[in-house]
């Protein structure tokens, strides 16, 4: 019996023991994470987190080279490509102009961007908390950050009207963001670029053009004058560009697009070594009929005879009886040995098309056609026949449509910013309506977020 | 370094604690003949033990009111020690007791019958202890290996479907391997990803989280579901804990109901040899009715009429280019093959009174209804041990069991292409036997094939279970348990799906690989004691959990090979590029205990109770406490109806309240952390936000009332289990949706919001006939549930205003009302709700559509004639669905259209049918149909009646085979289905995805 009561205890006492153990469920960090705090302490971590906003530039949202991106699809939806694909892809809405405010690309353009944006700001918010960062480090990152977020407003501007202007992690103010006054947006995305080009470096932090340096929030900066009609802030913005001795236009057509260009201010690096870009993989195309998308044969005629880069830049494939022609602006579909080309997200020539037409809106008028006619003979024609101010900003139109053809929308930007959209596009697109100027705000947006209403008309 | 040294310390107190039972077995193994005395006027009996069909083995023959035992062997024989006052107990489950008087016999000869109506004497797994079906004060369902083994099925959820109350289960899709959902007494969680139940097999928690990736996926809607792994002719039962008695003691695990799976014992007497054949065949249960060519052309010309354009360069199937006399049914042609099915099955199983064993195997192969050379292979081994010392006071059990799944499959499901293709589309092969491409004009479908997804599978399931018997009122036990599955799944898109034209060669091939492994081990140390005294019963239960769980999955791309060849070998790519690479560490922890109260088999009382933590959690809010009670009466047993009821056989009243909680969250959740994110940009792999940080959410709690009646009627002839239940869910856990401009798409928080489940079970069992010769038992179930939203405070102001609706269910739509046609327009209409004119969400989207099952169930009758058996059951829903209209695209544009399509307006005036055609550029009509997709009009009443399973088979008598047992059988599943329903199949919730098939089988069973 006392055995017994001995062993009872002792089993007793076991799950006693069991049952003190509340540490067990207590676990360390899993090995793919680091806690944010120590991220942005260590110089390696801290880029390793602007090298992921960067990628997903590259990758997804806005301005990736992928049939996502704008270059096809506002390709699409202007007078730049004719769609081939199959009818039930995301890209027919785009190419009829029937986009509904259900259609999931246009919930992804907000969503990826606004993800991106939010990866700005954590890394703006996680460098300032940074007690070890050194400030040279912090600074860079900071302005970096700040032109990412710029950029991507930029771009959403453009596309939605107004939109909400992003500028903390929070999520309690983030989820009721209201929509901001276009000018509103226009004002921080200034205020975000003129900060950042006082934070960044001069020179590339990185080889290559990688990484963009001060040039590059210069550059955007130029550009956000021009849209907004600054011209003077515009053209002397652009200036600063075109008068640093690092850029420089290539009189080759076929070296413009090529990772080493002199005229390239900011570019994507491939995700790995061999690796081309997504724009050649998705417009090139090498027999009939295309299997994806055709450039439209009136962007074919735009080009004046002699234009280097109606050679360079167009393809041609022919079957006997039909003739098909691609963007070759990026010539290498596939892989290569290591890479030859990357994409580009910032040249030299849209700065002297900047200048051109801010000058030209200015009356500047010799100045403008000098900048105009630098571009026209890099591509080996001569110079422009115009003369009045309007001939003359005409002409810069009609160059930025052949000089930017399928590059981030610039030809649906072009013709929204001179009210051109409806006489342009009516005529060549049976789904053509005025008010598809702007893309709808994403449904399930407006439903979780009735703070963004009204929804653009149209939708 | 506190983790660290318990993580010491635990192995070695554990080999303390096995130690101690091992050896108080050994000292009491020499006491052993200590309790038995001896009579004066004993003798040897022997005898045999039959029914109708022949010999029966493994019946228990118990000298009564002593421990004086034997069990028959595999001829029936038993042999026992008794004198000749004594009774001999004769007792086999499913069959009556029957009690005979030795006297002078020393060879007795007893015939048991079987007794379809003692199903109360059944002893019920309740997890952590077990419970005679008339005592229990839980709500428990279960299907035994009966009912499992004569489906032609390889998932063992499917198994389930419309045999129990309360328990709904629907199939992803129709490609071996594919998921089921389950859900048990409704959805709880706002989460729609964390209403699985749990899942125990033979003691040990098995995790049904996915093992796959979206990459990896294939041709399944659903990433790859674990539970595939389960084989269900392993299965001996299947318990289903559903009300708060049952299962409070899984505590936080237990909000979704508790599924028990407890597989095969050995079974003592002779060893006994068994082998199953079987082979079948499977088909597409309904095709959809497209349009044939004529009426699609029609659609397409009048389509550009009404645009008043000419069709396009690329619109081949009407620009002239394609054949518009050639009609080909795509459905038929893509998925309409069959799929061959072949099974083996063996078991071998014997043993002695103590010690018993089992050893099986199987092995299954399905091809596919795709052409191509598709197939899935299963096989696996299963393996039981049971020994009970000789003063039966130490037992152990183990049981472990291997299954590997193959599975090769395409990457694409061309369910959906096989829909929308348009019916004149060119030939797939050209004459020479090449795949055709119609120079360029069109995507050949079976290029999609040359797209593979291949799943490799091992689990490994072991435990083993300890008990001895320390006093005769008390028993200290322990399970130890371990799984390690490994999962490998790839999908490959070679260069080869792409048309030669395009001259894409193997560096545009692709490989994404997926390594998933997954491992774990649960101790659970109890301690249980009994006693009864005068007319009462107890039973006291406490025990310790320990769990942990560890995993790991390494997604890998390889772009571009050097040849197509080469494709599964990543080394050959020219680009390798890390997916996910995610660790996870899941570690839970308990304390639990059961009181059961028993006065006169008349009044139970059940309580139960766990405290959980959980490292799902961060520091403070790891542990909870979860409890219920439970009671039942049986008052059938007071003497009032003992006395003078005879129609009113067995009445019980049973009621429980109490809580379980949910932890189904994924793990880390709680931390603010960057994640590698696998992005390279120049050398440096992309740190990543991994989330909105929230530290402080805690656990969801789940309160459960049950109240049910349970009556039998003429000796439990008619046996009728009326059941309600309320479920409420409240400090709900969830992904709170958030807009984009957040820049992520939820957080992870507690709401505030009451969601409350109340249903009615119905479970009805009648013994229509009951003779030595023919029997004939049918049971029907059916349950009627309601899901509702009861309380959200501040659901306006909330990012789930346009989702939910208080007083509602949770799987509700809120869509456009569909007002018709435009006769004018030709256009669809809709209600402006609030009359601004225009239509736009979320004003006008106010149309409430509750897509849950309106009521469920099942209709089983099991007949028996000599030695024929015949099962058949029908399985029914009442619900509303997606309709045929959702796949096909707008009318008129390049997609082929179910032929209901051709009703549509033509001319101004016309006001029923379908909208006008339009090739996709009328932009009024995309919007129209847009609204159209996301109105009331497209979601239709989708109930059925599906002939779930038949089978039939013959038992051969056994003189004619000298010994040899045979069983013929046919089996099949999903043979007949009766609906109105428009699209492919009513059972089926993934549009574009291949559904259930309808399966026959034939087979062989050999018992030596």
């Amino acid at each position: 019996m006392k055995n017994i009561i001995f062993k009872f205890s002792i089993s007793l006492m076991l799950l006693c023991f069991f049952c003190n153990c509340d540490s067990f469920v207590e676990i360390d960090l899993p090995p793919g994470q680091l806690n944010t705090p120590s991220v942005f302490e260590d110089r390696t971590t801290a880029n390793a987190a602007m090298a992921d906003l960067y990628a997903k530039l590259r990758d997804s949202g806005l301005i990736t080279g992928n049939g996502t991106g704008l270059s096809n699809l506002m390709g699409n939806y202007t007078d730049e490509l004719i769609y081939y694909g199959s009818a039930t892809t995301g890209i027919p809405p785009f190419y009829n102009n029937t986009l509904t405010a259900n259609n999931g690309t246009v919930a992804s353009f907000w969503n990826d961007s606004y993800n991106q944006i939010y990866s700005a700001n954590a890394i703006i918010q996680g460098v300032a908390a940074s007690v070890s960062l050194r400030q040279p480090d912090k600074d860079q990152l900071t302005g970096e950050a700040l032109f990412v977020r710029a950029l991507i407003h930029f771009y959403l501007v453009n596309l939605y009207g107004a939109v909400p202007y992003i500028t903390t992690t929070d999520y309690e103010i983030n989820r009721h963001a209201g929509r901001l006054a276009t000018e509103l947006v226009y004002q921080s995305i200034i205020t975000d670029l003129v900060q950042a080009q006082n934070l960044i470096e001069e020179d590339y932090v990185v080889a290559e053009r990688i990484r963009p340096n001060k040039g590059a929030a210069i550059a955007l900066l130029a550009r956000v004058y021009l849209y907004h009609g600054d011209w003077a802030e515009a053209s002397n913005t652009a200036s600063v560009v075109l008068n640093d001795s690092q850029y420089g236009l290539e009189s080759n057509a076929n070296m413009v697009f090529l990772k080493g260009s002199t005229s390239t201010i900011w570019q994507f690096k491939p995700m790995a070594e061999g690796v081309n870009t997504a724009e050649g993989g998705n417009f090139v195309f090498t027999s009939g009929p295309p299997p994806f998308v055709a450039l439209r044969e009136d962007l074919v005629n735009a080009f004046e005879a002699g234009d280097h880069r109606r050679i360079s830049w167009i393809g041609t494939v022919s079957d006997g009886s039909t003739t098909w022609y691609f963007a070759n602006k990026y010539k290498e579909q596939t892989n290569t040995g290591s890479s030859v080309e990357y994409s580009i997200v910032l040249r030299l020539s849209e700065q002297f098309l900047i200048r051109a037409e801010a000058r030209a809106r200015q009356g500047e008028l010799s100045g403008a056609k000098d900048d105009l006619n630098v571009v026209r003979h890099a591509a080996g024609l001569g110079d422009t026949p115009a003369v009045s101010q309007q001939e003359i900003i005409d002409a810069i139109l009609r160059e930025r449509r052949v000089e930017l053809f399928t590059e981030y929308g610039h030809r649906f930007f072009d013709l929204k910013r001179s009210n051109a959209l409806d006489t342009t596009l009516s005529t060549v697109k049976t789904g053509w309506n005025t008010t598809d100027a702007l893309l709808p705000v994403p449904e399930t947006e407006l439903l979780l977020n009735p703070n963004l209403a009204p929804q653009n008309t149209g939708y | 370094m506190k983790n660290l040294s318990f993580n010491k310390g635990r192995p070695s107190c554990l080999c303390i604690f096995i130690f101690a039972m091992l050896l108080s077995n050994q000292i009491y193994s020499s006491e052993l003949t200590f309790g038995s005395y001896v009579k004066q006027s004993q003798q040897q009996i022997t005898g045999t033990v039959t029914d109708v069909a022949g010999p029966l083995p493994s019946v228990t023959v118990i000298v009564k009111g002593t421990t004086t035992s034997a069990v028959t062997d595999e001829k029936g024989n038993f042999s026992i020690t008794a004198s000749s006052t004594d009774i001999l107990v004769f007792t086999f489950i499913g069959y009556t007791t029957q009690e005979i008087i030795v006297g002078r016999q020393t060879s007795i000869k007893v015939i048991l019958s079987e007794d379809s109506t003692q199903l109360q004497e059944v002893t019920i797994n309740a997890g952590y202890y077990s419970v005679k079906e008339k005592e229990r004060t839980g709500s428990i369902s279960r299907i035994t290996s009966k009912d499992i083994e004569t489906q032609p099925v390889t998932n063992m959820l499917a198994t389930m479907q419309g045999r129990m109350a309360g328990v709904s289960i629907t199939q992803n899709s129709g490609v071996p391997g594919g998921g089921f959902d389950i859900q048990i007494r409704g959805q709880n969680s706002l989460r729609s990803d964390a209403n699985r139940p749990l899942f125990i097999i033979d003691g040990v928690p098995y995790a049904s989280e996915t093992t796959g990736f979206y990459l990896t996926a294939g041709a399944q809607p659903t990433t790859t579901s674990p539970l595939n792994s389960i084989n269900p002719s392993d299965i001996e039962s299947i318990e289903v804990l559903k009300d708060a008695d049952a299962t409070a003691i899984y505590g936080s695990r237990g909000a979704n109901g508790v599924v028990l799976i407890t597989t095969k014992k050995g079974k003592a007497g002779k060893t006994t040899f068994n082998v199953t054949t079987m082979n079948g065949t499977g088909r597409v249960t309904r095709f959809m009715d497209l349009m044939n060519t004529e009426q699609y052309l029609a659609m397409r010309n009048e389509a550009f009429v009404n645009d008043g354009i000419q069709p396009g360069p690329s619109d081949y199937d009407v620009n002239g280019t394609w054949d518009s006399n050639k009609y080909t049914d795509w459905q038929k042609e893509l998925t309409g093959g069959t799929v061959q099915i072949n099974d083996v099955k063996y078991s071998i199983s014997g043993g002695s009174a103590k010690t018993q064993f089992l050893i099986s195997g199987d092995f299954h192969k399905e091809t596919s209804v795709f052409p191509g050379e598709f197939r899935y292979k299963k096989g696996g081994v299963h393996v039981n041990l049971n020994h009970t010392s000789d003063d039966e006071k130490f037992r152990a059990q183990f049981s472990g069991g291997y299954t590997v799944q193959d599975n090769l499959q395409p990457g694409t499901d061309l369910s959906a292409v096989s829909k929308r293709l348009a019916p004149n589309a060119p030939s797939l092969y050209t004459p020479d036997g090449n795949l055709n491409w119609e120079n360029s004009t069109w995507e050949n479908p079976l290029s999609l094939l040359e797209s593979k997804t291949k799943g490799r599978t091992g689990d490994l399931l072991a435990n083993v279970l300890f008990s001895y018997q320390i006093l005769p009122e008390l028993t200290v036990k322990s399970s130890f348990g371990f799984t390690d599955l490994r999962h490998e799944e790839s999908r490959t898109m070679p260069s080869s799906m792409y048309d030669p034209a395009y001259e894409a060669g193997s560096e545009y091939s692709i490989l994404y690989l997926n390594t998933t492994s997954r491992r774990s081990w649960i101790v659970e140390p109890q301690v249980e004691w009994s006693k009864s005294w005068n007319k009462s019963r107890t039973s006291v239960l406490a025990g310790v959990t320990f769990q942990q769980l560890n995993g790991r999955q390494l997604v890998q791309e390889g772009d571009g090979f050097a040849s197509n060849a080469l494709i599964y070998n990543l080394a050959s790519a020219y680009v390798v590029d890390i997916r996910n690479d995610s660790e996870q560490d899941y570690r839970y922890q308990a304390f639990f205990g059961r009181a059961n109260y028993n006065y006169d088999d008349r009044y139970i009382v059940n309580l139960t109770g766990r405290r959980d933590g959980s490292s799902r959690f961060g520091p403070g809010k790891q542990f909870a406490y979860f409890g219920a009670v439970g009671a039942a009466w049986l008052f059938t047993n007071e003497k009032l109806f003992k006395e003078h009821s005879t129609f009113l056989s067995f009445g019980k009243l049973r009621a429980s309240y109490g809580t379980s909680g949910s932890d189904q969250i994924g793990d880390y959740q709680f931390m603010d952390t960057y994640t590698s994110s696998g992005n390279n940009y120049n050398g440096i792999s992309g740190l990543q936000p991994t989330r909105l940080f929230n530290p402080d959410f805690g656990w969801e709690s789940n309160t459960k009332v049950e109240v049910a009646l349970e009556t039998g009627f003429l000796k439990d002839r008619i046996f009728l289990t009326t059941g309600w239940y309320s479920n409420r869910s409240s400090n709900q856990l969830v992904g709170i949706p958030l807009p984009g401009t957040t820049g992520f798409s939820s957080i992870q928080a507690n709401l505030d919001a009451t969601v409350e489940n109340q249903g009615i079970e119905l479970t009805l069992r009648t013994v229509n006939f009951h003779t030595e010769e023919f029997d004939w038992t049918t049971s029907f179930n059916i349950s009627a549930s309601r899901n509702k939203l009861l309380s959200f405070p501040d659901l306006e102001g909330s990012t789930y205003q346009n989702q939910y609706v208080i007083g509602r269910a949770l799987n509700i739509r809120k869509v456009y009302h569909y007002t018709g046609l435009d006769p004018a327009s030709g256009l669809y209409t809709f209600q402006d709700v609030n009359g601004d004119g225009s239509l736009s969400a979320p004003e006008d989207k106010q149309t409430v559509l509750d897509l849950n099952p309106k009521y469920f169930g099942g209709l089983q009758n099991q007949i028996s004639y000599k030695g024929v058996q015949l099962n058949f059951l029908f399985q029914f829903v009442k619900q509303d669905n997606y309709n045929a209209t959702y796949l096909g695209g707008m009318p008129g544009i390049m997609s082929n259209q179910p032929i209901t399509v051709l009703n549509h307006w033509q001319h101004p005036g016309d006001t029923s049918g379908y909208q006008l055609y339009s090739s996709g550029v009328n932009g009024a009509a995309v919007e129209a149909f847009s609204k159209y997709y996301d109105s009331d009009a497209t979601i239709t009443d989708a109930s059925y009646i599906r002939l779930k399973n038949v089978s039939l088979s013959y038992t051969i008598p056994e003189k004619w085979l000298s010994g040899l047992k045979c069983r013929v059988f046919v089996e099949g599943q999903n043979l007949l289905t009766i609906t109105h329903y428009n699209g492919a199949d009513p059972e089926f919730r993934s549009p574009g995805f291949l559904p259930p098939l309808k399966i026959f089988t034939a087979g062989l069973q050999f018992t030596l």
